[in-house]
């Protein structure tokens, strides 16, 4: 057999106790695009760093068209051809797009910068990717003015213009709207035409199924196959993934007749006259194209943004919360979107971040705690939600993804919540995980809670839901509940195309 | 085939040997570990080179002069985990400027001298409602505006005193620091004894140490979970500022008459002691203990320097040594995270 | 999905070209806006201001203090901050004036000696930084005691002597309004310009910015804050020249002022504390206010003991304003090193 194009054997990487990588195997060739796909924690993101020199291997070798290939830093896989698109981003917000484009490999003149020519190195990659910047090119705007799917897009376009001979997809595509995604693809096939390997992590199987040629399955660590997409049906596709199937399923509604949530008109920074209403023990998902105000509505209810008009009443009693501190006391509790800026302060001990949102409720005189009932509280939380940790007294930072995303979601047991409010709670984290969260979600709603909860997975929406308010710019056009509640209803209201065009 | 095998893969001990080396290992990164021993060997070298260092009244001494440091060092300790850059850099000031509103109205007698402490303590907490404000209304850096606060601070002393500092510490405050002792220890360190279980309970158990520690790791985590960080912080600075003015009060009792710029060496130390006592700079991170622990290390280190007299007795070379002294323990585990991991 | 798919309704490009004009104009601005205020009153105030001597004189104080704030700014714009840079000022303005001794054919020696003085002070606090991965806040005070330790076994007490021709020249006016100090101030700005435009000027901002994005993007990180202090260092150096031209003698003790003054001349110049965003240029015209606050403190006729009162309450108050502009547009003058 032929040497492989990249080829990693016996890699290796502890953090501490925990290790990320067993010995993992890796190969692939030339010309293909090559889906690494696992669970969290299962150690694919760190494979690649290893490939890409972020990350040091304790042990490990890795051969780029059987060379060995031993980076001592991002600045040798650069050289070696290898460019990178992390899940967090590696732009500096406040350089310009251009500048962000180039940095690392700023052409010279004289020995001084050359910004024209970089113009010239920057321009045509952004220009391919108009189309997911909504038309514009925005060469001369700052990150700092991007939103988030847009700076993806530009870190996209950074890997691109150091001309990579292999392209690592780091869930790149987690926060992109479909316009970007398609404008990826079509350049990932120019790409694959080309020549260029290209790696690709994702949790979306339709993705890996839209352009991947190859799929090597991780786990706990390990490389444990690689198969050709093509040949393989999706069930045992997500099984090799997750060991078993695991999918959410549906459930019997547990609503009640009781509302426990009501809007009138709320209106906010990018919320505009939402209306609709929640009842007990009803799981309300909020859909529709991504970026449309499902999470300012959120956070709006709970405010954290603050509400320009409208009425909210919980259990038939007005709330009018001007921060979060009022809205807990309102009975409101809330999942952020992002687990590590919002959710979790990740250096400190588990037992703390589980406990924060109830402190007042367990001490005494609201000041002294009892460290017992701290860690009865916290470990009662934690069973709930099956949590998987050593010690409660473990920064919060050790724990895998999906259970860093539990401890997020378990530590609003103790407040005794009314409505709970979840922004996409299970963005990136596994299959596995995610169903545990959403029977969690259930066992909530089934207690008398209401619970209204954003996606961008339109699956998962229908999979969970009682009923899904789709919003377009920042309004509720639709409540799809009964029948019609289907993924294919769900994508014709996002795009606001009539649920009787879209035949299925 | 040439694999790489780096030693690190090697670390992992199973065995009980392997475990126990583990346990060294962890101690020694652990920065109150690492201060306390370094603390000690400084004082056993101390006293190998001049005895007296060992002498009870030599110990009781040291730790009062550490209790200065240590006290002024509690509310640096608390800015410092509230996080967002917190650091008080007027400290110095505000404990110079306690000292010097008491020590006017006590004027050397004992009537005055619960008005003269309340209203030292007023003064002190109103520079930290100042700062607060700057910081958290204004968005000034704290570096900045509690540098800017030095000079206010200072100015405001000279319009009140004239240039000339009046009064002097009551008896009361006198003996406290330098006088009568129970059970061979003087007051003062009973007073911060005091204080330090008092702080350490607060970090620990108490809501209020729970969020100023939530507060310093994830602010937006500790607002969207419902605390109120701005409020947090803003009474992490008053506390400094209230803390600072014992201190400064203590070193009044001390010295007995006051002059401008007198806690002035406290300001940069009292940051060395919090971070050498392992509170990160980054906030959210430490603790109290470690705090007294660099008190102490620093202050062994300044005295056992001025007993050494070294080069002559002049400043340079003990300034040089303390210098490199406080980068050599730093550099033990104050470390930053590595880019690469 | 073959349906069209409409893309999400970006913000609207007049919000997004305001913001972005927020944020580079702003600080400027404000900066700015405190210049003309200072010239102003100082013009009022000082009778003499704009004529040669006035402006020589303004000039030759300002000199010392804007070049200290740009050797501040280089550190900080990187992500750092160096407490020891006044001590780095005493330390390489003793070494000079102990070497030149009244000698005017020792000078350049004497310079170069001072300079490089400079440059290795930085060049260890980079290497403790970016190798040992200290905090830079309690490195430096930590080298500050180093340095400082050093100047006074260097020079015990103030004296030595700079030859008449330094420190004659240093006051020269030319072109009949254009005093030296000025000149070596717009060299300096230009220098920085260079800097700028030059790779590693970038790098800085990148650095300061974004050290884990700089770093997966191949920008040599340690190399670039190693760079940083000892770029600052060296410039500290020629703001312990200007001092000494400016008095004539070295002193050992100058130096703790100027660390303070330094750090609040950048953020009034709109440079952001954190690193990434701002420019030398703003340090310069912040020193230029801050100093011209001083002397209006000065010539106001403000009683002695309230001076130090009121010229503390106007650094914070100016700050405070400075802050509270950058505070708005998100960053102060940003990537783009417009000063």
């Amino acid at each position: 057999m032929p040497t492989p194009y990249l080829q990693m054997t016996g890699v290796r990487k502890r953090y501490g106790g925990v290790t990320a990588l067993a010995g993992a195997d890796f190969a692939a060739e030339a010309g293909t695009v090559h889906a690494v796909l696992g669970p969290n924690g299962s150690g694919k993101s760190t494979l690649l760093k290893v490939l890409t020199g972020v990350v040091e291997p304790d042990a490990g070798e890795v051969r780029l068209e059987g060379r060995p290939l031993r980076p001592r830093g991002p600045r040798d896989t650069l050289e070696a051809g290898i460019s990178a698109v992390y899940q967090e981003l590696s732009l500096v917000e406040d350089f310009t797009v251009v500048d962000n484009l180039v940095l690392g490999v700023e052409p010279r003149r004289w020995g001084l910068r050359d910004r024209a020519q970089a113009r010239r190195i920057a321009l045509p990659w952004l220009e391919r990717f108009a189309d997911a910047f909504g038309g514009r090119v925005p060469a001369d705007e700052r990150v700092l003015g991007l939103d988030p799917g847009e700076r993806q897009v530009v870190e996209i376009c950074k890997a691109l213009v150091r001309d990579p001979r292999v392209l690592v997809l780091d869930e790149a595509t987690a926060s992109l709207r479909r316009r970007q995604v398609e404008v990826l693809f079509d350049v990932v096939e120019e790409l694959r035409e080309a020549g260029v390997l290209v790696l690709f992590i994702t949790h979306r199987l339709a993705e890996i199924r839209a352009v991947c040629d190859r799929a090597t399955i991780m786990r706990g660590g390990t490389d444990v196959t690689t198969v050709t997409v093509g040949e393989l049906p999706e069930q045992e596709l997500v099984e090799l993934m997750v060991g078993e199937m695991a999918a959410v399923g549906a459930a019997p509604s547990t609503a009640r007749e009781q509302v426990r949530l009501e809007v009138r008109d709320l209106s906010g920074p990018r919320v505009r006259e939402a209306s609709f209403q929640v009842r007990a023990g009803e799981i309300v998902g909020v859909g529709g194209l991504q970026g449309q105000g499902q999470g300012s509505l959120l956070a709006t209810l709970f405010g954290a943004e603050r509400r320009h008009s409208g009425t909210v009443l919980v259990d038939g009693r007005e709330v009018r919360p001007r921060s979060p501190k009022q809205a807990v006391r309102s009975g409101l509790a809330y999942v952020p979107g992002n687990r590590g800026t919002q959710g979790l302060a990740l250096g400190r001990p588990i037992l703390e971040n589980m406990a924060l949102p109830s402190l007042a409720r367990r001490a005494l005189l609201g000041v002294g705690l009892s460290r017992r009932r701290e860690v009865e509280a916290a470990r009662s939380a934690a069973g709930r939600m099956a949590t998987k940790y050593g010690s409660l007294d473990d920064p919060v930072a050790t724990l895998s993804g999906g259970n860093q995303q539990k401890v997020v979601v378990g530590k609003w047991f103790a407040t005794e919540p009314r409505v709970v409010l979840m922004d996409d709670p299970a963005k990136g984290i596994d299959v596995r995980a995610k169903a545990e969260l959403f029977g969690v979600v259930r066992d909530l709603a089934a207690s008398g809670v209401a619970v209204l909860v954003s996606s961008s997975d339109d699956r998962e929406l229908v999979e969970v839901c009682d009923r899904v308010l789709v919003m377009f710019e920042g309004r509720v056009v639709d409540d799809v509940h009964g029948e019609r509640l289907t993924e294919e209803t769900l994508v014709a209201a996002a795009m606001r195309v009539t649920g009787t065009e879209v035949g299925s | 085939m040439s694999t790489v095998e780096r030693p690190r893969a090697a670390e992992q001990g199973d065995n009980a040997p392997g475990r126990a080396t583990g346990v060294l290992r962890r101690l020694a990164r652990d920065p109150i570990v690492v201060s306390g021993v370094a603390a000690l060997v400084l004082w056993g070298v101390a006293a190998l080179v001049s005895p007296a260092f060992a002498s009870w009244s030599q110990i009781v001494t040291l730790l009062v002069l550490a209790s200065f440091l240590g006290v002024i060092a509690i509310g640096q300790t608390l800015v410092v985990i509230a996080g967002g850059e917190g650091i008080d850099l007027s400290v110095g000031a505000t404990a110079t400027l306690a000292a010097i509103v008491a020590s006017r109205h006590m004027d050397g007698s004992n009537e005055g001298f619960v008005g003269a402490v309340a209203l030292a303590l007023g003064a002190a907490a109103v520079v930290g409602a100042l700062n607060a404000t700057g910081i958290l209304v204004f968005r000034v850096p704290p570096l900045v505006m509690t540098l800017g606060m030095i000079s206010v601070v200072y100015g405001f002393i000279r319009l009140y005193t004239g240039g000339r500092p009046a009064g002097s510490a009551a008896p009361a405050l006198r003996s406290l620091v330098g006088g009568d002792t129970v059970a061979g220890i003087p007051g003062v360190l009973w007073l911060w004894l005091g204080l330090s279980v008092l702080v350490i309970w607060l970090l620990r158990r108490t809501s209020y140490g729970w969020r100023l520690y939530a507060v310093g790791g994830n602010p937006t985590t500790a607002y969207l979970s419902g605390v109120n960080p701005r409020l947090v912080k803003a009474s992490a600075y008053v506390l400094s500022s209230l803390f600072a003015g014992v201190g400064g009060l203590l070193l009044l009792g001390y010295t007995q008459t006051v002059f401008l710029r007198l806690a002035d060496p406290y300001m940069l130390p009292s940051v060395a002691a919090t971070v050498v006592g392992g509170t990160a700079l980054i906030g959210g991170i430490g603790g109290y203990l470690g705090t007294i622990i660099g008190a102490i290390l620093l202050t062994v280190l300044d005295s056992f320097l001025r007993v050494l007299q070294v080069g002559g007795g002049g400043d340079a070379p003990r300034q040089i040594i303390y210098g490199l002294v406080l980068l050599v323990v730093l550099s033990a585990y104050g470390r930053q995270k590595r880019l690469r991991q | 999905m073959s349906a069209p798919a409409p893309t999400a309704a970006p913000p609207p490009a007049t919000r997004r070209v305001s913001r972005a004009l927020l944020a580079t104009r702003m600080p400027s601005a404000a900066t700015a806006a405190l210049l003309v205020v200072a010239v102003t009153a100082s013009a009022l105030m000082q009778h003499n201001f704009f004529t040669p001597y006035g402006l020589t004189s303004n000039f030759a104080t300002i000199l010392p203090v804007a070049t200290i704030a740009v050797a501040q700014t280089i550190v900080v714009l990187a992500g750092g901050i160096d407490l020891s840079i006044g001590t780095i000022v005493t330390l390489s303005s003793v070494v000079a004036v102990q070497l030149m001794d009244g000698d005017p054919g020792r000078v350049p020696l004497a310079l170069a000696a001072g300079l490089a003085t400079g440059a290795a002070c930085g060049l260890l606090n980079g290497l403790v930084v970016a190798v040992l991965r200290l905090q830079p806040i309690v490195a430096t005070f930590a080298s500050s005691y180093v340095f400082g330790g050093l100047a006074l076994l260097v020079l015990p007490t103030p004296g030595g002597t700079v030859p008449a021709e330094i420190t004659g020249g240093y006051r020269q006016v030319i072109a009949l309004l254009l005093p030296v100090p000025a000149v070596l101030l717009l060299v300096l700005w230009l220098a920085w310009r260079l800097l700028r435009a030059h790779r590693i000027g970038q790098y800085l901002y990148a650095v300061g910015g974004n050290a884990g994005a700089s770093y997966a993007s191949a920008v040599p990180v340690a190399r670039v804050r190693v760079f940083s202090y000892t770029a600052g260092g060296t410039v500290a150096a020629l703001a312990g020249i200007a001092l000494l031209a400016n008095s004539g003698s070295g002193d050992p003790f100058i130096g703790n002022e100027l660390t303070l003054g330094s750090i609040a001349a950048l953020v009034i110049g709109g440079t952001r504390l954190s690193g990434g965003a701002g420019g030398a240029g703003g340090a310069i015209l912040g020193a230029i206010v801050l100093t011209l606050i001083q002397n209006l403190v000065f010539f106001a006729g403000v009683p002695t003991n309230a001076r130090e009162l009121v010229n503390g309450a106007i650094i914070i108050v100016a700050i405070a304003l400075a802050g509270l502009l950058t505070a708005r547009g998100g960053t102060s003058d940003g990537g783009r090193g417009r000063s």
